[in-house]
């Protein structure tokens, strides 16, 4: 088990350093994907693990501070939450890295990528993948931290992709904001480690009563930056300068989802988070939906439309985990959940969005209309991941946040009905508008711009066919996984 | 076969044909015959899990499947309401899939994969809503069957209209159903339960301790439901959208999918009413909605000009009949079970009736579509006798909606008026309310006499029909137009059916069948014993019958020939298009007196405050100056460095005196023994 999850992280890296150094594009493919492969095979082996016998094993420490640490430093675990977060990192990652074998091409009329950009492309892609599942299976804060900010570093490096003024721009910015969201995780890992000399996660509940309501908001604020929560939401709609399917993975499955696992592990570790803390980031977190919200009508642009829907959803997973916090074990159960559903949703909705830019050149919803007659497949699946989107049953986010809500009206006093009314209204003008917005560019009288006449290539309709599948189906996968958290 | 597994077995078979006619979508002829053939085969479990339940009364079979952590558990239950509705769906369903067959040949640009295997979702998961006793996968269905309808109301991908049509259903009818949610989250609070039998008990539980929140609660569902029925104002979405789908899915939506907003109603609204002082205000304004509606909806359709839009409207009025009669029975529940039992009874009757006359409509407005290309009535004339089959067809449905004997609307509006006549005598609104209803009775008379007139019986122009609608597409119509016939003639045989639903509905106990309306050869209003009307539709028809003969025979014995003269125009020679009265000159008056009942409200989109967008900007005023402040504070610190190297060798000399001096300080406040 533990080389196992060793090798979750182990062959990533690897496969990024022979990626990187192949001459032949074809190879690179091939190894990209055999890698990206294994590593979702092996974290789909391991998930029936999470719940039969959670592993915890420490694997090492730093020289210097043998002795004084007490806890695990270096090692792996798996438990039900890790699990989910594996669950969408490596699944979602083998299936972008499939469907960058088709969009990273010449014929891309978005995009066209010629061979100097493909090693560059795939090394930093699959180092991601290599860090998010050390995110993933990681023991410690220490070891989360240091993999926190490789995913930082690769994010930067895929954001900057194209090399011209507004990428760099936008990559620098990101780099920028989620690292000092670094530095405060790093100072909230200083601060445990001086007062309890442990890095490990229970060791939040040892923390002395006056210094655990900052510790947590510096864990909190980390978690925003990462995450791209108001008020350190800025980056987001601008990192999507990125390569599609770099959007749908990073900013939409998985570096994102690590804030949100962040809080999420720190509220569930002894469950030793303040009501203040928990009252301010459920608060934000409601903020943040509503303020994302406000954009989407004046997006033209539908991948950045895409990354405010991302906002939003990300805001549903801490009210989740704030009520959690708060006593509601159902609502913890729906955030946690929401990472999953969510992940697979918009990935689905942007790898949509990565098929229409491949073929038409375009993305912009004003130029767009009548896709639907020449792209059957990916009209089917932009409605399905719309539908999952906005949480209609039987889909796969309606039951995370149909969750989430039992649990909010699980809690005494107004916070219930509070909640219960703002995600409701929040919920029907998201579909309403997403619904409009599928409408206007796939059904309707053909434009100019859907005068297209190619399909995606192979690879990008399997994954999409994949994806709808999964829209479906994973609330029925994860949702073992999530009843196996527990108070 | 155990009644789970045949209604199972149902549903495997819809979904089956789904798949198959997705592979054979290609070839639309063939893909509607599979699907056709899939959805006859699995109508037939259906209707045995029907007769099966009302001769052996309701069952519940628990399945696996399930959330028990938030007290939801999905369980096949059918008791007679759902047999009723299911009975309803299993009627309409197969016979809307074989008109599409020929019908949708007629769609060049849009082809049939985006359709078959849409309707048959669509047909399983309105079955699913009927089977369920779990408010959670109630809901699942629920949804399931909103956005099948959506994608089957956008079929015509190229017009706006259809869009903007869907997109309306599917946002207001998507709003309801979070209204219900809402509902339903805050009875679950005290209950840990979604189970239908729970929530009934949570909401007692609220009414008794926090009033205003039950009837907020009741209110919601309430809502909810009579949006998706099509009560206005809610329902303002129906007229656009059932107009724009093909013309099977419109015969759907109108005759199935609005009478789920009515099975909503009466499974989780009237069963949840609190039998007391409430029950009377509730009654009132549940009759007083439903007149309301079939006030304004009735008067609206007499202005449409649009064949299918004309229909949409009369869809909203005739539910407006079945909300009075369910606004009756609940007012009178507390002191008159037996009226309240009799309203009900005349309202489920009304969903079965208007069910299969409201189908036949919208099939026969097809079949016109399909033949002239044409669905404004102001163009069609003189159908009638190219479309022989058609045209009887919709006579006799149209005849049926307007309340005319011995059909089945008659039966059922003559239990509803009854019962409300029977309430006025306790409370002198529903007296007013019966009045409303017998006169718009007179208006959906006029109604589809201008429709019937103009389209079928006037003189023929053009565009004209070629022929009739192939046999596939006018079996149907007959078959429907049938059962309204049939239904009308041998009312009493449904009896028996339609008490035990209403026993399910009602929580006092119902007289049995024969006691509450039935006699010997019809309907009796019968009160505390006494039988103060009757019905005997057969005995009716018999005298017809024997009359019409008399007159044949006495007519082809006469002797006086027949003298063919042109019709008087008071003397002069008038081309016939001249002074035929057309659709639009009909009834003037109160076309007139009436139009601006149906209010048109200007909605603006809500302006988002620029003042507000300036704050949320946070780049601009805050990260965007720190940045700069940053660049410009390391220039600053840049320019520090002047590249001269005997600057450098004083800042060198400086730190370590400094550092020595630091050093000397700590040492000597540490070293102190």
């Amino acid at each position: 088990m533990t080389a196992v999850l060793l090798l979750l992280v182990v062959v990533p890296a690897l496969a990024a350093v022979v990626a990187g150094s192949l001459r032949s594009d074809a190879a690179r493919r091939v190894v990209a994907v055999v890698a990206a492969g294994v590593v979702a095979v092996l974290a789909l082996a391991v998930l029936p693990a999470a719940l039969r016998a959670p592993v915890l094993v420490e694997l090492g420490d730093v020289p210097w501070l043998a002795g004084l640490v007490e806890g695990p430093m270096f090692g792996v675990l798996l438990d039900p939450l890790s699990a989910v977060l594996l669950l969408v990192a490596a699944v979602i990652g083998f299936l972008t890295v499939l469907y960058s074998t088709g969009y990273l091409r010449e014929a891309n009329r978005d995009h066209p990528v010629g061979h100097e950009g493909q090693a560059r492309y795939y090394f930093w892609l699959l180092a991601f993948l290599a860090s998010m599942t050390g995110v993933a299976v990681a023991p410690s804060f220490l070891q989360l931290l240091v993999f926190w900010e490789l995913t930082t570093v690769c994010s930067w490096a895929l954001i900057s992709f194209r090399q011209d003024g507004p990428s760099l721009a936008a990559g620098f910015k990101a780099l920028v904001m989620t690292h000092v969201g670094g530095a405060f995780l790093l100072t909230a890992v200083l601060v445990l480690f001086a007062v309890t000399g442990s890095f490990g996660f229970d060791a939040l509940a040892r923390l002395p009563d006056q210094l655990r309501p900052w510790v947590f908001l510096m864990l909190v604020v980390a978690a925003w930056a990462k995450s791209a929560q108001v008020p350190l939401h800025t980056w987001l709609p601008d990192a999507m300068a990125a390569p599609t399917p770099i959007s749908a993975y990073l900013h939409a499955a998985a570096m994102v989802k690590a804030g949100v696992y962040l809080v999420a592990r720190a509220a569930s570790s002894g469950w030793a988070m303040p009501p203040r803390v928990a009252v301010v980031l459920g608060a934000m977190a409601v903020v943040t939906m509503f303020v994302a919200l406000s954009y989407y009508f004046v997006q033209d642009d539908l991948k950045r439309l895409l990354a405010f829907s991302t906002i939003a959803h990300l805001g549903y997973v801490l009210l989740g985990v704030a009520l959690g916090a708060l006593g509601s074990l159902t609502a913890f159960r729906g955030g946690v959940l929401h990472i999953a559903c969510h992940g697979f949703a918009k990935a689905t909705l942007f790898l949509c969005a990565g098929a229409i830019a491949y073929v038409t050149g375009s993305r912009s919803i004003a130029a767009l209309g009548g896709l639907a007659r020449t792209m059957p497949l990916t009209a089917a699946a932009f409605f399905t991941g719309v539908l999952a989107v906005a949480g209609l049953p039987p889909f796969a986010c309606f039951w995370s946040k149909f969750m989430i809500l039992s649990g909010a009206m699980e809690l005494r006093g107004p916070v219930g009905p509070v909640v219960l009314v703002l995600v409701l209204v929040e919920s029907l003008v998201a579909f309403a508008w997403l619904l409009h917005v599928g409408q206007k560019v796939f059904l309707g009288a053909p434009t100019p711009a859907a005068a297209v006449h190619s399909d995606p290539p192979a690879a990008m309709s399997v994954v999409l066919v994949v994806l709808m599948i999964g829209c479906l189906v994973v609330p029925a996968v994860a949702m073992p996984l999530v009843l196996g958290l527990v108070r | 076969m155990s009644d789970a597994s045949l209604l199972g077995v149902a549903a495997l078979l819809v979904l089956a044909g789904a798949a198959v006619s997705l592979a054979l979508a290609r070839w639309r002829r063939p893909a509607g015959w599979v699907a056709t053939g899939f959805v006859v085969a699995a109508a037939v479990p259906a209707w045995l899990v029907v007769v099966r339940t009302f001769a052996g009364g309701g069952w519940v079979h628990p399945t696996s499947v399930g959330l028990p952590s938030l007290g939801a558990r999905l369980n096949i239950a059918v008791d007679p309401l759902s047999a009723f509705f299911l009975a309803v769906l299993a009627t309409v369903a197969p016979l809307a899939t074989l008109y599409s067959v020929e019908y949708m040949t007629h769609y060049r640009r849009d082809g049939v994969a985006k359709f078959y295997p849409v309707l048959l979702v669509f047909f399983a998961a309105t079955a699913g809503v009927l089977v369920v006793d779990d408010f959670l996968f109630f809901l699942v269905f629920w949804e399931l069957m909103t956005l099948s309808g959506f994608f089957l109301v956008v079929f015509e991908r190229d017009s706006a209209v259809s869009q903007r049509a869907g997109l309306k259903y599917f946002v207001i009818t998507h709003a309801a159903t979070l209204a219900m949610v809402a509902a339903a989250l805050v009875v679950w609070r005290r209950t840990s339960s979604f189970a239908f039998a729970d929530l009934g008990r949570g909401v007692d539980g609220l009414l008794a301790g926090q009033p205003l929140i039950g009837h907020l609660v009741l209110f919601l569902f309430a809502l909810g439901f009579a949006t998706k029925a099509g009560v206005l104002p809610m329902g303002d979405w129906l007229p656009d959208a059932h107009p724009v789908a093909p013309s099977g899915v419109s015969a759907m939506l109108s005759g199935v999918l609005v009478k789920l907003g009515i099975y909503g109603l009466l499974r989780l609204l009237v069963p949840f009413l609190p039998v007391g002082p409430a029950a009377p205000v509730w009654g009132a304004a549940i009759a007083l909605a439903g007149t309301a509606s079939l006030f304004v909806a009735t008067l609206t359709a007499l202005r449409q000009s649009d064949s299918k839009r004309l229909l949409a409207f009369s869809t909203i009025g005739q539910i407006g009949y079945v909300v009075l009669g369910i606004g009756v029975a609940v007012a009178m529940l507390p002191a008159h079970p037996t009226v309240a039992s009799l309203a009900l009874l005349g309202a489920l009757l009304h969903v079965g009736g208007h069910a299969c006359a409201k189908a036949c409509l919208f099939l026969g407005a097809g079949a016109l579509l399909y033949r002239t290309g044409e669905r404004d009535l102001r163009r069609l004339a003189g159908a009638g006798a190219v479309m022989p089959v058609t045209a009887a067809s919709a006579t006799t449905a149209a005849l049926s909606i307007s309340g005319v004997p011995p059909l089945a609307g008659f039966a059922s509006k003559w239990l509803i008026i009854g019962a409300c006549l029977l309430a006025g005598f306790v409370a002198p609104l529903y007296l007013v309310l019966a009045l409303v209803a017998l006169f718009i009775s007179l208006v959906t008379l006029a109604l589809f006499v201008q429709l019937l007139g103009s389209v079928f019986l006037a003189a023929p122009a053009p565009p004209r029909p070629a022929a009739e609608v192939p046999g596939s597409m006018a079996v149907p119509q007959a078959v429907l137009a049938g059962l309204t016939v049939a239904i009308g003639l041998v009312p009493f045989a449904l009896l028996a059916p339609l008490r035990d639903a209403v026993a399910v509905v009602l929580p006092t106990a119902v007289p049995a069948a024969a006691e509450l309306a039935g006699g010997p050869l019809g309907l009796v209003l019968r009160v505390d014993g006494r039988a103060l009307a009757f019905w005997a539709p057969l005995v009716v028809v018999a005298v017809a019958v024997l009359v019409a003969l008399l007159v044949h025979v006495l007519a082809r014995r006469a002797t006086a020939g027949v003298r063919e003269v042109p019709v008087w125009h008071c003397g002069e020679e008038h081309d016939l298009a001249a002074v035929q009265v057309p659709v639009g000159g009909m009834y003037l008056p109160f076309k007139r007196a009436f139009e601006g009942i149906y209010p048109r409200v200007a909605v603006r989109a809500p302006r988002f405050p620029p003042w507000l967008r300036r704050v949320l900007d946070l780049d601009t005023w805050l990260y965007g100056p720190a940045a700069r402040a940053l660049g410009r504070g390391a220039a600053g610190v840049a320019r520090s460095h002047v590249g001269i190297p005997q600057v450098y060798l004083l800042w060198i000399v400086i730190g370590a005196v400094a550092v020595v001096g630091l050093l000397l300080g700590l040492l000597g406040t540490g070293g102190a023994p």
